[in-house]
């Protein structure tokens, strides 16, 4: 049964020593009890708290990092089963799998199209996160030179053998690089288990079929020989036995705090063979249901890049919406006596505007001004879309120089804002215009036919 | 085994309302294919713990006024039957759409201004063209919606369709529409669960059967606001497993006509090298909305290009097989 | 029930019924059974019959076993002597009435007598049911009544009644006393989109004459529909209502119950009895009450003013030359007025009548100086507005006075004092909403282009601008914008409005007086407003839009957390908007009155937060206090360390004591969780006595933002002074001293703090 602060805080030192990173021990008994820390934050927890605490306090998903200390990539962590009940916590990894059995070429073009793959989105850089290497049946030899190779490279790695003496292979090739074991099952679990320990790297334990009490035990077994960073892979490759499989790891570790199955899952969405394009919409399900890391066969730019934008939306923070840079946005190709609107930085908001404007077919210069990421009222009610914020981003975007006149639109639902906005700007006309982003075409159309 | 599992399937008391479109000469009507969604009593393809009795369809897009905003890849797919609505639709359904989701779009005041006698000519062409069940969407103003609907539900009589859009706005004369000539109707809200409900009891207040309405939540498109739909939607459908009876109406997302507005899908110029090929671009932006709005409940999906029907279904069958 | 009124009716009801079964047998006789009977164009059938009875009659010879049916109702008419509520006895006689009227149709129609001949009657456009109806297709000027209304023009008018944009129809039976009151009568009507039907006459003559005389276009297209010249003919509209409840509320035949409640709440209809009531015409009203139609007469007759079968009134009596009213004109208006309140018909008013443009777009428009014709307030003047709620026989509809002089003989710039005095009735009008009510003043007024408006009761002051005025914007307009706003935003509890707008020096300061002793009284009121005298709180979910488990409980003494809403602001809104964000929670049994926990505001929680919260306290932080959305003006947390509680408001950007700053505190307690120690709130809870009185109030407040002391510095000495502290304010820590905790203990120590001796909050 989840602890509240309070009931927290009245175990802990309350000392405020801040050496968990919070000011005082209240704030870290609140952050424990919404378990967005761990109770190990604390050095002067004792034991008999911790025993008590742990269960109630330790993150339901474990965190697991793959990659070299530093820039690793974190999954896990996850508090909830619904994305609005909290949000999701860590973005699953997207993997791109090489086989051994590619020729040296081939192999180090995918790799580098991996490696290289970067693009920006609303001011965030997305790519994906590493390759996995699958051995096949390569000699040792073979699959630690691919390791090597991929280890020189930004990415992060799964090394993929059941052989355990090929995997140490591949786990000396990967250096410092802290790869993710695969796979982990019923016939190899001591050896790999072993060689995890070994290397200080986190493991996937192989179920099949989507049996998940199996898989529970090899859990068990693997944590009673020492091993905590585990990741869960369920067995299933399609499309209705993997949601299920996912959706009941989610909901043991969430709902039941059954730590046998508290561990991110990984997926394959390749392995249902159907060619990119359904490849990639299973892997959206991933995405959207429960996958911690998933592996695709297929490297297609566009189908990569539907799925980081899928992955950036489904990963937004419910309660922190994305926002889009403040500043000045060409709608078209904009020249001096095009319109100017203005809008604020939600990134809905600026979606639906930019879109609208866009599908207008008319060329206009959209100014978006800093509003902490709300939308227009709610900007306006907290007094971050008012006359002042508004004058300074047409001040601070040196916007009219651009323009061959001085008429700027407001949204319709702040209209009450235009007599203070005339005053803040003055020489400027104050234009409202439509209350929805849906109206903008029409109001285009009319702005243009009354000049 | 040693350790045990716990049981973590949900049980819920609610079920989604069955709602059936189209009517066949038993029912009065002409068509030779109806489709019934809803009747869930589990979370969206979670076999294990419910009754999923009828599977996801998909709508196809038809417009009465050839599209002019529409992507090139659009247009080219489809070729000359986009002048004509009547064989859109037959190419809809040879292309394996469950559903012709009609617009009358050539009554905007903007783009053709045209009116209830066009209106009823077109539904009773479309009607003839395919055997299909119809949603019909009006031109999305207010007062056109209020003149084509009403129109088109009269000419409809008896083939049992989907007047859309039903919203806070205009409810009253398109729900009278609806009673009055035995029509469902969706009904539209802006992504806000608590909206949907209002709209829905006022609805229900009319007197329209529940078995007559079906829910547009609004749909954001892949990269715009789709967590939004996704959250929204995913809330909706766990109120109505749980008990409320106000959101257990089937769920239709408009997937097609948000993803192709969307600057990924719509065009290749002037874009990063990083995004990849554009028809695959295209037919993904609208193919994984389309997966995502499946998996917080979507009931009809609405969408646009011929191969996006059958990618979609693809993914319907799949996840209609059972565990 | 009026005995008078039961004995006509049911007197009239067995003359008629007597009178269909000899038509009816005679028309067997005479034509055969099997003869075809039909209205045109209807696919009802005989529809009174079909809702009644279930009958779907096709034949003469069904028609005997409705006379039956009909005579089954029938009860002999009750002696003078008797005193015994006759109701059931009357409507079941009103029944009767109704089948023999339809029967007796229906006979007519297979004679070919229906629609009736009316010499010289044209009708305007396309009458389905007679085609031919038109004198001019005969080319002998002789013309017919329309009789049934057929099934193509029942949706068209059906669609329109049902989504609200005909608010109703009035049946009108007989003669107006006059030529000039039919048509005003009927003008009346059409200007508020009535829909008008025809039918009856006294002693020969009918309203279908006197209109015919005056040149009034009638049919479908002017929505006046003449069905006949007798009274039997009133059928027609009540088949109209019967099919409305099969076509839209998807009703069967036979279900009469269904079909009659359907017409009392859903359509609007009326009858209007012009001229001397026979007892016919009370028989058909009794069948009309059925619908829950009422009847007004212009002539005295007995009235049946208790509610019942219809919404208020049954029959009500407004003798036409007793009506207050200079011409006939005028008494029409008000007759009409009167109608309408009678069935609770609302006026949809959407346009606002003024000379320059409205809109919201216009709500932040400023009249500056120079463009200044006019202002009324400020510095140089006296401006007030008052709105109060009235009985309605003391507010005249739509009525805009101006009292006093215009500003035209004032220069340009100049100032003068105005008292704007709205008053309202309304069935669902309540004390209470007065001030919910005027504050809409500031935002109604701001609409209209060149017109500004700040402040609110007797600071108001409204600016024109010389544009505004050369378009011929005037004092009076504000009255007509007010009217119809007031209509339009709230329709729901407001029937009847007028305003009143006083220039007059003399009449500007009495108005003021009383004025200012209203505020007065509501102040007080709202002060002596407590949770306990109230049986109901309401809800908020206005949040859970990104909150989605987040429930408001706003109680008298605890507004939303947002600050937007109080109690009353909850009440009003659910009255206008039943289905909407706002519902009444009932208190139910108090669980625990220190906490301030009630069976109903749990259950309410428990199921509008989809089963993550389960118990909710109003007036503790520590235990089970409310979610928190993410609009709160203010988050409250308690300091352990000073035994106390922080207030921080959302202006307040500095650290705090609880070592984080507002907005990460926000992230914390935000979204609609409920977390012990913290909690969001409105910045005026803090002056409620049940500000976390469960664990000892405003004394645990160790440290508050300075923005709320200084904005708040009156209200909260009084606060302090009520709490039995007065110097608690300046023992209270802000972000000019603290912002740590460890700065923080000494402070409080210093100043002696009442929380360091309290019980500890943990």
């Amino acid at each position: 049964m989840a602890l509240t602060g309070i009931a927290i805080y009245k175990m802990l030192a309350q000392t405020n020593c801040k050496e968990c990173g919070y000011p005082t021990c209240l704030a870290f008994a609140m952050k424990l009890a919404a378990r967005q820390v761990e109770l190990s934050a604390c050095p002067y927890v004792s034991e008999e708290v911790k025993a008590q605490l742990d269960s109630a306090a330790a993150p339901p998903v474990r965190l697991v990092s793959v990659g070299p200390e530093g820039h690793s990539l974190e999954v896990g962590n996850e508090t909830v089963v619904y994305r609005h009940e909290k949000t999701f916590v860590h973005q699953p990894g997207v993997f791109f799998r090489l086989r051994a059995d590619l020729d040296d070429q081939a192999f180090a073009e995918r790799l580098d199209a991996v490696a290289d793959y970067h693009i920006e989105r609303v001011g965030q850089t997305l790519g994906p996160d590493g390759v996995a290497i699958e051995a096949d049946s390569a000699p040792a030899d073979r699959f630690a030179s691919l390791v090597g190779k991929a280890a020189g490279k930004d990415v992060a790695l799964i090394l993929m053998a059941s052989d355990p003496a090929v995997m140490e292979a591949g786990l000396k090739a990967a250096g410092a690089s802290r790869p993710l074991i695969y796979p982990a099952d019923a016939a190899n679990q001591e050896a790999m288990v072993a060689l995890a320990k070994t290397y200080k790297a986190p493991l996937v334990l192989r179920g099949a079929d989507g049996d998940l009490e199996a898989l529970a035990n090899l859990a068990d077994e693997a944590v009673k020989q020492g091993l905590e960073d585990l990741v869960l892979d369920p067995g299933t490759r399609g499309w209705a036995d993997s949601l299920s499989a996912l959706t009941r790891l989610r909901r043991a570790a969430i709902k039941k705090n059954f730590r046998p199955l508290g561990y991110p899952a990984i997926a394959f969405a390749g392995e249902a063979g159907d060619g990119p394009e359904k490849e990639a919409m299973l892997a959206s399900q991933f995405i959207d249901r429960y996958a911690g890391f998933i592996v695709l066969d297929n490297f297609e730019p566009a189908a990569l890049y539907s799925l980081l934008t899928l992955r950036q939306n489904i990963y937004t923070d419910p309660q922190k919406p994305i926002q889009v840079t403040p500043g000045l946005y060409e709608i078209g190709e904009p020249k001096a006596e095009s319109p100017v609107l203005v809008t604020t930085n939600f990134s809905l908001t600026y979606f639906s505007v930019a879109g609208e404007v866009e599908g207008a077919g008319r060329p206009a210069w959209l100014l978006v001004s800093d509003s902490e990421g709300m939308s227009v009222l709610t900007a306006w009610a907290a007094g971050k879309f008012d006359a002042e914020a508004i004058g300074k981003a047409v001040k601070n975007t040196g916007i009219a120089d651009k323009i061959s006149h001085k008429k700027i639109v407001i949204p319709g639902a702040v209209a009450t804002i235009s007599g203070e906005l005339e005053e803040e700007l003055s020489g400027w006309e104050i234009l409202v215009g439509p209350r929805e982003a849906i109206g903008i075409p029409s109001y285009l159309r009319y702005l243009a036919s009354n000049n | 085994m040693p350790v045990a599992l716990p049981e973590v399937k949900e049980t819920w008391s609610g079920k989604i309302v069955e709602v059936t479109l189209g009517a066949g000469p038993d029912k009065g009507g002409t068509r030779g294919r109806t489709v019934t969604v809803g009747g869930e009593t589990a979370l969206p393809f979670l076999h294990f713990e419910g009754q999923i009795p009828n599977r996801p369809v998909i709508a196809a897009e038809v417009s009465d006024r050839a599209p002019e905003d529409w992507s090139s890849l659009l247009t080219e797919a489809w070729g000359g039957v986009l002048e004509d609505p009547a064989s859109w639709a037959a190419r809809a359904e040879e292309l394996g759409a469950e559903v012709i989701a009609l617009s009358l779009d050539s009554a905007h005041p903007e783009r053709g201004d045209t009116g209830a006698k066009e209106a009823r000519a077109t539904v009773r062409k479309v009607l003839e063209a395919t055997s299909l069940p119809l949603i019909i969407y009006g031109p999305g103003q207010i007062d056109k919606d209020n003149e084509v609907l009403v129109a088109a539900a009269e000419e409809a009589k008896g083939e049992r369709v989907a007047l859309g859009n039903c919203e806070e706005k205009n409810y009253r004369t398109i729900v009278a529409a609806a009673l009055a000539n035995d029509q469902a109707v969706i009904a539209k809200t802006p992504i806000d669960v608590n909206l949907a409900k209002q709209l829905n009891v006022l609805i229900g207040d009319m007197g329209l059967a529940r078995d007559r309405i079906i829910m547009d939540p609004t749909t954001g498109a892949l990269g715009y606001g789709i967590e939004y739909t996704y959250s929204v939607m995913e809330r909706v459908r766990l109120a109505a497993l749980t008990g409320d009876a106000a959101l257990q109406e089937p769920l239709l997302v408009t997937a097609g006509y948000e993803a192709w507005r969307a600057k990924e899908a719509r065009t290749s110029e002037g874009v990063p090298a990083q995004w990849g090929d554009w028809n695959q671009r295209g037919l993904l932006w609208e193919a994984n909305t389309s997966v995502t709005l499946l998996g917080t409940g979507a009931d009809i999906l609405v969408l646009r290009h011929p191969e996006t029907i059958s990618l979609v279904k693809y993914a319907v069958d799949e996840l209609m097989k059972g565990v | 029930m009026s005995r008078y009124i039961a004995r006509a009716a049911i007197r009239g009801a067995n003359m008629i019924v007597g009178e269909a079964e000899q038509m009816v047998t005679s028309a067997v006789e005479d034509l055969g059974a099997d003869t075809p009977v039909a209205f045109t164009n209807t696919a009802y059938y005989l529809p009174v019959i079909l809702g009644f009875t279930g009958k779907e009659v096709t034949t003469l010879g069904q028609l005997p076993e409705v006379v039956d049916h009909a005579k089954k109702l029938l009860v002999d008419a009750p002696a003078k002597s008797l005193w015994l509520p006759y109701l059931g006895e009357t409507l079941d006689a009103g029944a009767a009435t109704l089948l023999a009227f339809e029967a007796m149709e229906g006979v007519r129609f297979a004679r070919g007598q229906q629609p009736e001949p009316i010499q010289g009657l044209n009708l305007t456009g396309t009458s389905f049911t007679s085609p031919d109806s038109n004198g001019g297709a005969r080319g002998d000027g002789g013309g017919f009544a329309n009789g049934p209304i057929d099934d193509i023009q029942l949706r068209a008018w059906g669609i329109q009644l049902v989504d609200g944009r005909m608010p109703g129809f009035a049946a009108i039976v007989g003669a107006a006393r006059s030529n000039e009151a039919a048509v005003s009568i009927v003008r009346e009507l059409q200007k508020r989109n009535i829909l008008v039907f025809l039918s009856g006459n006294v002693n020969g003559r009918s309203i279908i004459h006197q209109l015919m005389e005056e040149g009034v276009e009638m049919g479908y297209d002017t929505y006046i529909v003449p069905f006949g010249t007798d009274t039997i003919s009133a059928i027609y509209a009540l088949g109209f209502a019967t099919r409305s409840a099969l076509t839209f509320g998807g009703m069967t035949g036979g279900a009469v119950r269904d079909i009659l409640l359907y017409n009392k709440y859903r359509v609007f209809a009326f009858v209007l009895a012009l001229g001397e009531v026979d007892d016919l015409k009370y028989a058909a009203a009794a069948g009309a009450i059925n619908y829950g139609f009422p009847v007004i007469a212009d002539t005295l007759i007995p009235q049946i003013l208790p509610t019942g079968v219809t919404t208020y009134e049954h029959v009500v009596s407004m003798p036409f030359d007793d009506i207050e009213g200079a011409t006939d004109a005028e008494k029409a208006r008000r007759m009409i007025q009167r109608c309408m309140e009678v069935r609770g018909v609302k006026v949809k008013i959407t346009d606002v009548p003024i000379p320059v443009p409205y809109g919201s777009a216009f709500e932040g428009e400023r009249v500056r100086k120079a463009d200044l014709r006019v202002e009324f307030g400020g510095s140089k003047a006296h401006a007030f507005e008052y709105l109060r709620m009235v009985d309605t026989d003391q507010v005249e509809d739509g009525r805009i006075t101006v009292v006093g002089p215009d500003f035209a003989d004032l220069p340009e710039g100049g100032a003068m004092n105005l008292g704007i005095v709205i008053e309202v009735a309304g069935r669902k009008m309540q004390e209470d909403f007065e001030p919910v009510l005027e504050r809409q003043v500031h935002y109604f007024v701001n609409g209209a282009s060149g017109i500004q408006h700040v402040g609110q009761r007797d600071i108001t002051w409204v600016r024109f601008s010389k544009g505004a005025v050369d378009k011929g914007f005037s004092i009076k307009n504000i009255g007509d914008i007010l009217y119809a706003r007031y209509h339009g935003e709230f329709g729901a509890i407001v029937d009847k409005v007028q305003v009143t707008l006083y220039t007059d020096p003399a009449e500007f300061e009495k108005w003021l007086g009383r004025a200012r002793d209203a505020y007065q009284q509501r102040n007080v009121r709202l002060a002596d407003m407590v949770d306990e005298s109230v049986e109901e709180f309401y809800s908020c979910t206005l949040c859970q839009s990104f909150a989605p488990n987040h429930v408001c409980v706003v109680s008298p003494e605890r507004l939303g957390l947002c600050g937007a809403y109080n109690w009353l602001d909850c009440k009003a809104s659910y009255q206008i908007n039943p289905t909407g964000p706002n519902q009444p929670i009932p208190k139910g049994i108090p669980l625990d009155k220190d906490l301030g926990i009630w069976q109903g505001s749990n259950a309410f929680a428990y199921q509008n937060t989809h089963q993550t919260v389960e118990r909710v306290s109003l007036y503790s932080i520590m235990q089970d206090p409310m979610t928190a959305c993410g609009c709160f003006e203010c988050i409250a947390i308690i300091i352990p360390e000073a035994n106390g509680v922080m207030v921080v408001s959302r202006e307040d950007p500095s650290m705090t004591p609880a070592g984080m700053t507002f907005s990460t505190l926000a992230g914390v307690c935000g979204g609609g969780i409920q977390t012990p120690g913290m909690m969001g709130m409105g910045k005026y809870y803090l002056l409620s006595k049940k500000f976390i009185s469960a664990e000892g109030g405003l004394k645990r407040v160790v440290w508050m933002s300075s923005f709320l002391k200084d904005t708040m510095a009156e209200d909260l000495k009084a606060v302090c002074e009520r709490e039995g502290d007065p110097e608690l304010l300046d023992k209270i820590a802000d972000e000019r001293y603290v912002t740590t905790v460890d700065e923080l203990l000494p402070f409080l120590e210093e100043h002696g703090h009442p929380a360091l001796a309290m019980e500890s909050i943990l």
